[in-house]
């Protein structure tokens, strides 16, 4: 299933840019939907933030154009100055004014009849009521983080970016901090994208998640898709733990030596599967017998990842509960306990 | 800004996925143009020294190379050698004691020490003359106690003392600064290693401060080379004092002399550049709490140290200069002599000084603003090329910028409109001090990061909105601190002032040497005392509370 919004809110045209001769966006297109959450996935370095600067109208792309809320804002001889769009951005290190005050932070892009209620309005929503006088020096991280987004929302945006919003909490607060965000953008209804190189992140977050490699989009889709039909082997393994098994493919099954794997599009010939490791399971061979043998034991608490090998060598991930054990060297019989895998083509003998 | 003050320096970049850096764009047509004159304006005085020198006579090398040179430079030399290790020696243990033992009222010495850069070195050392000479305070407080004491304040012993007592805080402060910003761990690993108090200051202090350590003697070299107040009163002949001399009845000898002068101080400059270059990567880290060592039965010595330094260096020159007002004002009244000075004299030298210096800092502030913008938001050539000759114009001593734009007004007719005025000499000032402001402008130029006008463009903010509301307000602290040194540089300016001031524009320093150099005390006294109270409070609000801000 592919979601089109009927009505993009933010349109992205065939956008290219480049940076004193090498391009770092080329040729992306992406349509964000009215209330839709998208997130932004890829490697440093892939142009996310360029692209989501793009959108913000702080940087010009060379090439292509772009619509916010039917308007076209660049592209094709127009250009509308980022102050004039009304798309607002919440920064990577929040770029909070140091020398303002909380409400004075929150205020800033509001106009000044209604900057008083809409502060308050603000502040409230992001459950920091009674901070107004604070300069954000004295703020935690935490709280920075929501100044940032309500000085964003204050003055009411057609769109909101994020660029790396969480990446500078410590890993407990994220995940507390990251749950409210979404809370917050669900009950405004608020249209946004937002740049992440966490996987999760993006994952947990987007409604859909777009997957950049290299100045490239390569995969739009529902987290779920992304995640269990990654359009290439980069995709799959970039968006969490897999491994590439050789494999021989006939029609909708692969064969591979611990038996066979439904497959997503009929394949035929040498091909490489992309296994979760949660989608294997693991039985002790009787008598020391079995086909593959446990290379390495992570336990991790829930639960424990086992890396195989098969006599060929061809390594295997299995995500094992907790309560399993293994030592290296153990026989084992993996089998495959999944829904139908993507596999894609290799060369060599299968 | 209350509040902000604190955040002079701007943040590091956070480590995650690298902000997209400003795109090295072209910087604005104006600004470049700004800049370039600038520039000119800043090397102009060295050019025209030099440019002078080899077409003012047929024998310009000749005279370079001659007897009458010699002297003075070696005089030069050894003085500030002398004094570049002395007040490496000084500064470095007053700063180790002051941040590294347990010393009690550590606040107060932390505030007393760098205090002795409120006095000119000619108001110094006249004070030290009239403190430790034959017949001085010291002296006649001795001869009560039966005791004799006959070292006479003069020649290079005189000099030296002066300028070691006189700029020592320009190695106490950076060192200090540093070491209040070195992780404790290092040290507590050597102790663990086994390393005993002295091991560790050798073997991982010293390394860990000699960036400061050279870069704060370096300065002193410099301003040892380049002083003309102290050598003047003892009598000891450098090269700057020579040039003085001969400024008037020989003035092939002068030019050659500020030739070898200007040399000197330009091989100053490139040991800096290089030494910076090479200690770049010692990275101060903010300690959560320095080491402190419990001196034990040595605590006394060590109180002793610092109460000795600051006696000599601030409370013994302040005694003596009251002491001087007081007797003259005390004679005046007892009808024994009448004071050269009413006290409506005491207006206008005092304005025209706070007037020259307040000018001066603007200007500075103002014209090294485009070179710094350019250095830190365009990464622009011509940007790097100004901020490099503004900022070796810092090492020009004042004595040659003077003696070059006097030479300029008297031999040229471009000149000789400006001759005896306002505008020459503060445009002196900013040449000597200008480049002061180069740092902490590049810090308030940085403070406006594009992050935040970025920010603001997204909430709808146009060009003057962010002007007003951001960059102003941002910059404020920093521009503020660097028109604050230049104020209290040119406050304190002696040679420049002596030769290129307009007539009518008598300022506190003039005012102070002419009384000193014809022996009127009292009024020597009174101009001292005002000036040092002047400067003190500049020092106290730009150097004394900004004391991190030096490392």
């Amino acid at each position: 299933m592919v979601l089109v919004p009927p009505v993009p809110l933010l349109s992205v045209q065939d956008v290219y840019k480049c940076f004193e001769g090498a391009s770092v966006i080329e040729e992306c297109s992406l349509e964000v939907g009215r209330g839709e959450m998208v997130s932004l996935l890829g490697p440093s370095g892939c142009g996310k933030t360029t692209l989501l600067r793009i959108i913000a109208g702080l940087e010009r792309a060379d090439r292509g154009t772009i619509h916010v809320a039917g308007t076209q804002v660049a592209g094709n001889g127009t250009w509308v100055r980022p102050e004039d769009r009304n798309v607002g951005m919440v920064f990577q290190d929040w770029a909070l004014f140091p020398h303002l005050d909380v409400a004075k932070n929150v205020g800033y892009g509001v106009s000044r009849s209604k900057r008083s209620a809409e502060v308050a309005n603000t502040l409230e929503l992001v459950n920091l009521p009674g901070m107004q006088d604070r300069l954000p020096e004295t703020l935690s991280g935490g709280q920075q983080q929501r100044v940032a987004l309500a000085r964003a929302l204050a003055p009411q945006p057609t769109a909101l970016l994020l660029d790396e919003p969480f990446s500078n909490l410590d890993s407990a607060l994220r995940r507390e901090v990251r749950a409210e965000v979404r809370r917050l953008l669900q009950t405004t209804g608020m249209t946004a994208v937002f740049v992440t190189h966490d996987r999760e992140e993006a994952l947990v977050l987007g409604d859909r998640v777009a997957v950049m490699d290299a100045g490239r989009i390569v995969q739009i889709g529902s987290p779920a898709e992304v995640y269990q039909e990654p359009a290439s082997p980069w995709v799959a393994s970039f968006i969490g733990d897999v491994s590439l098994y050789p494999a021989h493919a006939d029609g909708p099954v692969a064969q591979t030596d611990f038996g066979s794997i439904p497959l997503l599009n009929a394949r035929q010939g040498p091909v490489e599967v992309a296994v979760r490791p949660e989608e294997v399971e693991l039985h002790s061979g009787d008598n020391g017998a079995g086909t593959h043998t446990v290379e390495e034991f992570e336990f991790q608490g829930a639960d424990s990842m086992v890396t195989v090998t098969s006599p060929t060598g061809a390594r295997l991930l299995a995500r094992v509960s907790g309560t399993q054990s293994f030592a290296p060297g153990d026989r084992v019989c993996p089998s495959y306990a999944g829904p139908p895998a993507a596999a894609f083509a290799r060369s060599g003998p299968g | 800004m209350p509040g902000h003050r604190r955040r002079l320096l701007p943040d590091p970049a956070p480590a995650e996925s690298p902000i997209v850096q400003p795109t090295a764009s072209r910087s604005p047509v104006l600004l470049r143009i700004v800049a370039i004159a600038v520039t000119v304006g800043f090397a102009f005085p060295a050019g025209y020294l030099v440019w002078r020198n080899f077409t003012f006579h047929s024998d310009p090398l000749g005279v370079l190379f001659s007897e009458r040179t010699r002297g003075p430079l070696l005089r030069t030399l050894r003085l500030a050698v002398l004094v570049s290790a002395s007040t490496a020696v000084l500064g470095t243990a007053l700063a180790w004691v002051t941040t590294r033992c347990d010393i009690p009222f550590r606040r107060m010495w932390q505030a007393l020490l760098p205090l002795p850069l409120v006095f000119p070195t000619f108001i110094g050392a006249a004070a030290l003359i009239r403190t430790l000479n034959p017949g001085g305070l010291l002296s006649d407080w001795l001869d009560n106690l039966g005791l004799v004491w006959d070292v006479e304040m003069r020649g290079l012993f005189g000099a030296w003392l002066a300028l070691t007592l006189f700029t020592y805080p320009y190695v106490y402060l950076p060192v200090a600064a540093r070491l209040r910003r070195l992780p404790g761990s290092a040290e507590e690993t050597a102790r663990l290693l086994g390393d005993r108090p002295l091991a560790i200051i050798r073997r991982v202090v010293l390394p860990q401060t000699a960036t400061a350590i050279s870069a704060g003697t370096l300065l002193v070299f410099l301003y040892a080379i380049s002083d003309f107040g102290a050598v003047q009163l003892m009598r000891y002949d450098t090269v700057s004092r020579a040039i003085y001399t001969t400024r008037l009845n020989n003035q092939p000898v002068s030019m050659a002399l500020s030739v070898i002068l200007l040399v000197l101080a330009a091989v100053v400059v490139l040991v800096e550049r290089g030494a910076t270059r090479r200690f770049e990567h010692a990275a101060p880290v903010r300690s959560r709490s320095p080491v402190i060592y419990r001196l034990g039965r040595a605590k006394p010595i060590a109180v002793a140290f610092l109460a000795g330094s600051v006696a000599l260096a601030l409370l013994g020159p302040l005694a003596s200069l009251a002491d001087w007002a007081i007797d003259g004002i005390r004679l005046e009244a007892s009808g024994g002599r009448d004071l050269l000075v009413g006290w409506d004299d005491v207006w206008a030298p005092t304005w025209h000084t706070a007037y020259g210096s307040i000018l001066a800092a603007a200007v500075s502030v103002a014209v090294v603003l485009p070179a710094a913008h350019l250095v830190v938001h365009h990464r622009s050539r011509i940007g790097t090329a100004a901020n490099a000759v503004i900022v070796s114009a810092f090492a020009l001593p004042g004595i040659l910028i003077g003696l070059a734009l006097l030479f300029w007004t008297l031999k040229t007719d471009v000149g000789s409109h400006l001759r005896n005025t306002l505008v020459l000499l503060v445009f002196a000032y900013i040449v000597r001090f200008g480049g002061q402001t180069m740092r902490t402008s590049q810090v308030a130029v940085a403070a406006v990061s594009s992050r935040l006008t970025d920010a603001a463009r997204t909430l709808g903010a146009g060009w003057g909105r962010r002007f007003r509301s951001l960059e102003l307000p941002l910059m404020a602290p920093g521009l503020l601190a660097g028109g604050g040194l230049v104020m209290l540089s040119v406050m304190k300016e002696l040679p420049i002032t002596l030769l290129i001031a307009p007539f009518d524009f008598p300022t506190l320093t003039t005012k102070a040497f002419n009384s000193i150099e014809e022996a009127f005390v009292a009024e020597a006294g009174i101009w001292s005392g005002v000036l040092v109270v002047l400067s003190g409070v500049l020092t106290w609000l730009f150097i004394v509370r900004r004391a991190d801000y030096f490392d």
